[in-house]
């Protein structure tokens, strides 16, 4: 073949950056939180209701952190009003769904939440359901949103809702077991949360880590046996430029050491499971700076 | 070959072959294609288009091994696809794709959010910069090439077409059997950028190199020279609106500069903000 080479082209932006990454990741630990409070009023597993609170007020501040982010990442801050606006309303746009979702979500958790409060059954087992709808279908969209692009060979494909609700569950469950933990610290012995819970809730998470490896190992083989794109994908974008995210952040740091610890018996000692926690919440945002940064990088030098 | 008619949101269905209707193309003859940059100039006068951003450009490549050498040309802009991803992506209808072709863009339905720019598989739409010289034209919205619609609806073909000193830029309806662009189509061998991606593209070439088209191509045999301009540029173009990552650089120290530097616009934005609310109440 002969020699070729690109001498001249003009430069490109990565349009979405760390903002959006950060709103991911916050969406997903939000609705993984919420998934955990709902165990106790909606499933009736008793012995949940003990945490059912802190996880959904977890929750709903994880999303009360994303307007920052969307509102001031707009070229036109102001005009996010056009999205609520029905003469402006485009069906087929992802971001309009997303918009329905992330209004309706808080304010059902926000209702749930009151019922939960007032220790009504009925309500907040209703609202939960609603409310448990709305958190992964608002986590689902964070994954389309990408998805539906069918020129971004590393976000097109139909796991990505997958990956992402599996990244919320783990990193709800990373994220509660943190709080819980400094919580029992803070409260009297009386309020704090049995260790044995959080010690189930670490298994939910280990369950939660290989099938999430289980995607990315799908994913791997889609790549590296896929399209001269998706091989670049791979071999320029996830192990060169993002190899921190990617390999070291969600592979190793929170994927391989978490599921090390939660198999052996060093998840009885709280500081490492604790750490395991901390570790799975790392990995999960290492999983959406590739996933929204990595998936445009390429595409930037074409 | 048959396609089936579809259409989302604001696109109106492929009218390419279709009778009764419209059709504006482009045909791009790279053999007549100098490299002179005149599209790219013209394009920029027409429309005052800011320094850093382009609605069209020539990406250039050289081809064989010395003395056995050419130098190939890639004229670059929006496609105007039949099935534009940008449009059914939009969230608040700013973009939308007219009945005879033309992909174009509402500034003032615009949010700046950045989903087009997102979905366009050929680069062809930019943010315009936040400071203008005159402050009267828009800012902060996405904007893109247009076909030249207001000269084309007076009869003119594109400025950029009006400006190709080699004749190598062809414009006209692909669905009138008489026109140069369906003539040139019945003759000639033609091809479009990433066909595979089914968006139906309004702009073919005539004589492509496979190398100039190809983005695995672009980022595996650029320049070391071009590889310098371009984090060059990455890294004196930072701002608070994206996230290029500079090669050879720490990534994960970018991603953080990234956030503080977001976090660090917001009181500017706010003031703007402030600013405009109190220009709206007090005149």
């Amino acid at each position: 073949m002969e020699d070729s080479v690109i001498t001249f082209n003009v430069f490109h932006h990565v349009a979405w950056g760390t903002s959006i990454s950060i709103y991911f990741w916050l969406v997903g630990a939000s609705a993984g939180s919420f998934v955990i409070s709902s165990f106790g009023w909606v499933f009736n597993i008793k012995r949940y209701k003990q945490l059912a609170l802190t996880a959904s007020l977890t929750a709903i501040f994880m999303l009360l952190l994303v307007p920052i982010l969307l509102i001031w990442d707009l070229g036109k801050p102001v005009r996010f009003i056009y999205l609520l606006l029905p003469s402006y309303w485009h069906a087929t746009g992802p971001m309009s769904w997303g918009t329905v979702l992330i209004l309706t979500y808080p304010m059902a958790m926000i209702v749930y939440t009151i019922f939960v409060m007032l220790k009504n059954e009925f309500w907040a087992r209703t609202l939960g359901i609603i409310a448990i709808v709305l958190a992964l279908s608002t986590h689902w969209y964070t994954g389309v949103v990408m998805e539906l692009n069918p020129g971004r060979f590393l976000n097109h494909t139909a796991l990505a809702p997958l990956l992402f609700l599996t990244g919320a569950f783990i990193s709800g469950i990373g994220l509660l077991i943190l709080i819980l933990w400094v919580q029992n610290m803070i409260v009297s012995a009386a309020k704090r949360i049995d260790w044995k819970l959080i010690e189930e809730m670490a298994q939910y998470m280990m369950y939660g880590i290989i099938f999430d490896a289980f995607l990315l190992f799908l994913e791997f083989l889609q790549s590296i046996y896929g399209s001269s794109n998706a091989v670049l994908g791979h071999e320029a974008v996830l192990m060169g430029v993002f190899r921190f995210p990617y390999l070291w952040m969600e592979i190793i740091i929170g994927l391989i050491i978490p599921f090390f610890i939660l198999v052996t018996p060093l998840k009885k000692r709280r500081l490492v499971l604790v750490a395991a926690a901390y570790m799975v919440c790392f990995g999960v945002y290492g999983m959406r700076i590739w996933w929204v940064m990595g998936g445009q990088y390429l595409q930037t030098f074409y | 070959m048959a396609t089936a008619r579809r259409s989302y949101g604001l696109q109106t269905p492929g009218t390419r072959g279709v009778e009764g209707t419209k059709r504006y193309s482009m045909v791009i003859d790279l053999r007549k294609c100098i490299g002179c940059m005149s599209c790219a100039t013209a394009c920029k006068a027409e429309y005052g288009v800011p320094l850093g951003v382009w609605r069209t450009w020539v990406k250039v490549g050289d081809k064989g091994r010395y003395p056995n050498t050419r130098r190939i040309f890639m004229p670059r802009l929006c496609n105007h696809c039949d099935y534009p991803v940008c449009v059914r992506n939009c969230p608040t209808q700013a973009t939308f794709k007219h009945k005879d072709g033309f992909v174009l863009q509402r500034y003032n339905r615009c949010i700046g959010c950045r989903t087009c720019m997102v979905a366009c598989p050929y680069n062809a739409r930019h943010l315009l910069p936040a400071k203008r010289t005159d402050k009267n034209l828009p800012n902060m919205v996405v904007d893109k090439c247009t076909f030249c619609f207001h000269r084309v609806k007076k009869g003119l073909v594109p400025a950029c077409v009006q400006a190709c000193v080699g004749g190598a830029r062809i414009f006209g309806d692909m669905n009138d059997p008489n026109s140069e662009v369906a003539k040139l189509a019945a003759k000639e061998r033609m091809t479009v950028l990433k066909p595979e991606l089914g968006t139906s593209p309004a702009v073919s070439y005539i004589g492509s190199d496979w190398e100039i088209m190809d983005e695995p191509h672009s980022y595996t045999n650029r320049t070391t020279q071009l590889r310098r301009e371009f984090n060059a540029y990455k890294r004196n173009h930072k701002g608070d609106t994206f996230s290029d990552i500079v090669e050879g650089e720490s990534t994960m120290l970018q991603i953080t500069e990234h956030f503080f530097g977001f976090m660090g616009s917001i009181p500017h934005k706010l003031s703007q903000v402030l600013k405009s609310f109190g220009t709206f109440i007090f005149g």
